[in-house]
């Protein structure tokens, strides 16, 4: 047991079962700020599981089993992190897991199935799980759930096996096996009847991919025709850098607020409009900040930190939630001492990454591993590299107009999206732009096989990469399915690159190869 | 039957992405302009001083190169493509209007604009945004994208007449191909019919891939010559299907499942005769533009629409298709790694099941098929099921 950055051999700690040998000893202060954030987390679920609706939801639905791994899951992303970003962590985790409780509380409250709240379900809009939730800025009285979030993608972040029975339903009803498993398992979700059933109506869009927008057919078949929720499928144009698709994609957003106003009978309120975008610009600017600190020798918000955060605040949160805030300002002031006392992240930087592409969802601490295994830095990645633009915030005329258009564009510019689609430039050109920027010597580039907007540029990204001499490392895997690729199969091939091309020895040997095809 | 006086030439003509017609076309000075898919309105493509083609890559056989650029998860049809246009395939197109319709699709041609594949000075590539939805919003989306990435830039490099007189003739032409083979297509209703599937295809195919003027003849001809065609003594047919899916540019594919025994009575897949090949109504009212546009954003089939009424009335579509031509079952197929069609061919297959009573086969499959025994495994005990079903029902 160690203090100091680097000194514990991680890999010890795996049993080859679900959980580990142990948690981590930092050091008195840290692990006793660590213990207290596990107390809080353990306070959050335990608040949780006192009323009797979620003890049901427990058993009405079978992804709620991987809650149980709430604790795990932060000691799998804070492995090896000390003081400042070990406290940033916890910031961030500290409002996710209050978040996704909220969720599923509220879920659970209007589900036919358990709570069955009338009024309240009168009063929710049904979210998509990869969508903006911009539309939502204006509607302070209604509360946007999304039942993918917890029941798919929260899932597969909690226990890497969780999507794969939902997986082999979508398969089992026909579906073929090679789209996205993301999409399919929500279908699977949907056709198992296992997603609470709640809602005055509901919101679907194409921001993700062709998979997720024939996905969400399926989903709205069930919604619409048999549950009796109406749904309004929302068009964001694909090619979101041209002029000429904007004034579409402002329409697309009236009438999208229009459709929910019709079905809750609530109103457009541009006041806690214009507050949300206040936020929203809090937020950019605050991650820019980050961002630009990661472009110096002393990176402060990386890896999971960034990557995790950045989607739950940008894309679920969109300045609704006034917690985000707080801890966007917070992390900014944590951060800024740390990189002004030169705070190191690990205990030796070999490498300068840039992760692109769309990440393993079952093995999202990945960043964490090739930090302590390797001391490669993951400076920023693909999902993180989203909207720059500092919106209008105060209430005029003009500016009412101007933000259907800047919801649509936040909307266009959605995590991933932004850069799978509206032409090669965003993902390819840029990545290249990137690199330079923050000084990075290295690309991890996830490459998810069902990604096929992604996988359509892999040999640009190939020719490119050796034409600039930057050392590329693919790492293939499946999103949601280690059957595919299991983590090991992910780290090999990190592993195989390091030590065949570049010759290296690992930082922690004891984390290149892991018994945890089992854990959660 | 006796063969059609010009199937042996069509068959011929289809062996290659270019031909003949195409050659005298250009050689008079006309534009040849490609395009990938059904969402680029074709009349457009059609204007004086030019005509489209739709790309395909038949006799495809290593697609290593195309695999490496896009990997073996794309679908072949694009990666053929690519690897068609890489080997200099498409040199003689002048420009390449795609729609960002599928990811596939799209990085194909991006790939293609990357490689800078095509060789002419004068070449150029434009990739249209389609509206996912068919309503007022949508019609003005697409307007303004055919405007900006079809209209201008022909009138901006080649100096083609975009006027609305110059798409009314377009219209015009492009109707009697529809007309023509849409009469065509009426003889297969008939119990023995004098066409078959197979032919059919071969006839529907050609006019996406040869000048609208020069199939016009041909299909005349064919027409009066079906008029007095006498059919087999007996139907050679077991049982009718009609054929429901992505892109099919192989015959062969349509002549295994015939040699099977099933009839492809009906055909709804691109490249097909539904809804590709069903006319544009106009009116002296209303602009050109907005006609085309909004015929192919309502009659569009494409898996890729989303909303309800799009979504529903595809299966409707499929339904009433199988009944005006008869068909006793559906087969149900997509093109491997196609996202759109994995999701349409589930949901597709249960609903024509279930809510409408239709037998259906459904399949996945690589790009050229047509000497696949494990599809004429599949289609033969699709057959001999419904022929079970047919005896059940007449006991």
């Amino acid at each position: 047991m160690a203090k100091e950055i680097g000194k514990d051999k991680f890999g010890s700690f795996y049993t080859g079962g679900k959980v580990r040998s142990r948690r981590e000893w930092r050091g008195v202060k840290d692990t006793l700020y660590d213990y207290s954030r596990w107390l809080y987390i353990m306070a959050q679920l335990g608040k949780f599981m006192v009323k009797p609706r979620n003890v049901k939801g427990f058993f009405r639905y079978r992804w709620m089993s991987n809650y149980l791994a709430v604790p795990m899951m932060v000691d799998r992303f804070s492995q090896g992190l000390r003081g400042p970003q070990l406290r940033i962590l916890h910031e961030e985790f500290d409002i996710i897991v209050y978040d996704v409780a909220k969720l599923l509380d509220g879920l659970f409250r209007g589900d036919r199935h358990l709570g069955n709240d009338k009024a309240y379900s009168d009063k929710v809009v049904l979210l998509d799980e990869n969508e903006m939730t911009t539309f939502m800025m204006g509607f302070p009285t209604l509360k946007g759930l999304s039942r993918e979030t917890p029941a798919a993608y929260v899932s597969v972040l909690l226990n890497q096996h969780a999507a794969e029975r939902y997986i082999d339903v979508a398969q089992e009803f026909g579906l073929a096996g090679d789209v996205c498993p993301m999409p399919e398992t929500e279908a699977g979700i949907s056709i198992a009847d296992d997603f609470p059933v709640l809602g005055a109506c509901a919101v679907q869009c194409n921001t993700t991919c062709d998979g997720s927008l024939l996905g969400n057919g399926v989903i709205s078949k069930r919604l619409e025709l048999e549950e009796g929720i109406p749904c309004f499928q929302l068009g964001t144009p694909l090619r979101h850098r041209e002029d000429d698709v904007q004034e579409y994609a402002a329409n697309e957003m009236k009438a999208c607020i229009k459709f929910i106003e019709e079905h809750t009978g609530e109103k457009w309120d541009w006041k806690y409009y214009f507050e949300c975008m206040h936020r929203v610009n809090i937020a950019t600017r605050s991650r820019q900040e980050w961002l630009d600190m990661n472009k110096t020798d002393y990176p402060q918000v990386v890896g999971g930190n960034l990557a995790l955060y950045t989607e739950t605040n940008y894309m679920a949160i969109s300045g609704k939630v006034d917690l985000f805030r707080k801890a966007d300002e917070k992390i900014t002031k944590i951060a800024r001492k740390a990189w002004e006392d030169k705070v190191m992240v690990a205990k030796e930087y070999r490498h300068r990454a840039i992760i692109w592409g769309v990440q393993s969802h079952f093995y999202m601490d990945f960043l964490v591993w090739i930090l302590n295994c390797w001391g490669i830095v993951p400076l920023t990645d693909m999902l993180s590299m989203i909207n720059t633009r500092i919106f209008a915030e105060t209430d005029t005329p003009e500016n009412r107009e101007q933000a259907y258009y800047d919801m649509a564009w936040l909307n266009e510019n959605m995590i991933m999206r932004n850069r799978t689609h509206g032409g090669y430039k965003v993902l390819l050109d840029e990545l290249w732009e990137f690199c330079e920027e923050f000084n990075a010597d290295m690309v991890i580039l996830w490459e998810h096989m069902a990604c096929k907007a992604l996988d359509g540029m892999h040999g640009q990204f190939e020719e490119k990469a050796r034409e600039k001499g930057i050392h590329l490392i693919w790492v293939n895997h499946d999103l949601f399915d280690p059957r595919i690729t299991s983590r090991q199969g992910v780290r090999d091939q990190v592993n195989q690159y390091m030590r065949t091309v570049l010759r290296e020895e690992p930082l922690d040997p004891s984390l290149e190869i892991l018994d945890d095809d089992k854990s959660w | 039957m006796r063969d059609l006086k010009h199937l042996y030439e069509l068959e011929k003509l289809l062996l290659n992405v270019s031909n003949d017609y195409i050659s005298a076309a250009q050689q008079e000075g006309k534009l040849c302009i490609g395009t990938v898919c059904d969402n680029v309105p074709e009349p457009l493509l059609n204007l004086p001083g030019c005509f489209s083609i739709r790309l395909r890559a038949p006799r495809t056989g290593s697609m290593e190169i195309g695999t490496y650029y896009m990997t073996n998860f794309l679908c072949e049809y694009t990666r053929a493509l690519l690897e068609r246009a890489i080997e200099g395939g498409f040199n003689f197109l002048d420009a390449l209007i795609a729609p960002d319709g599928c990811s596939m699709l799209n990085r194909c041609v991006e790939n293609m604009e990357l490689l800078k594949t095509m060789k002419k000075d004068h070449f150029f590539n434009e990739f249209m945004e389609i509206p996912m939805k068919a309503d007022d919003n949508g019609l003005f989306l697409y307007k303004l994208q055919c405007t900006n990435h079809i209209l201008k830039p022909l009138k901006e490099h080649f100096a083609i007449d975009i006027s609305d007189d110059a798409m009314r003739q377009a219209v015009k032409e492009h109707n009697r191909v529809c007309d023509l083979i849409q009469e065509i297509g009426q003889f297969r209703k008939a119990d023995n019919p004098v066409i078959t599937g197979y032919e059919f295809h071969i006839l529907t195919l050609a006019t996406y891939v040869m000048p609208k003027r020069d199939i016009i003849p041909i299909l005349e001809e064919t027409l009066e010559e079906l008029k007095t065609r006498e059919p087999d003594e007996k139907s050679p047919w077991k049982v009718r299907v009609e054929f429901v899916g992505s892109e099919v540019d192989d015959s062969d594919i349509i002549k295994a499942i015939e040699e099977c025994g099933a009839y492809v009575c009906a055909d709804r897949f691109c490249y097909g005769s539904f809804p590709g090949r069903t006319r544009i109504e106009m009116s002296d009212d209303e602009d050109p533009l907005t006609a085309i546009c909004r015929k192919y954003m309502y009659d569009c089939q494409c898996a890729r629409m989303m909303n309800k009424d799009k979504i529903l009335g595809r299966r409707q579509y499929v339904a009433d298709l199988a009944k005006e031509y008869k068909a006793d079952g559906i087969i149900y197929e997509q093109m491997k790694f196609c996202d759109p069609w994995a999701y349409e061919r589930m949901v597709g297959t249960v609903v024509l099941r279930q809510d409408y009573g239709y037998p259906v086969l459904s399949v996945d499959r690589p790009y050229a098929n047509g000497g696949s025994g494990q599809m004429r495994t599949r289609v033969q005990a699709f057959v001999e099921s419904i022929e079970i079903k047919k005896l059940a029902k007449d006991r």
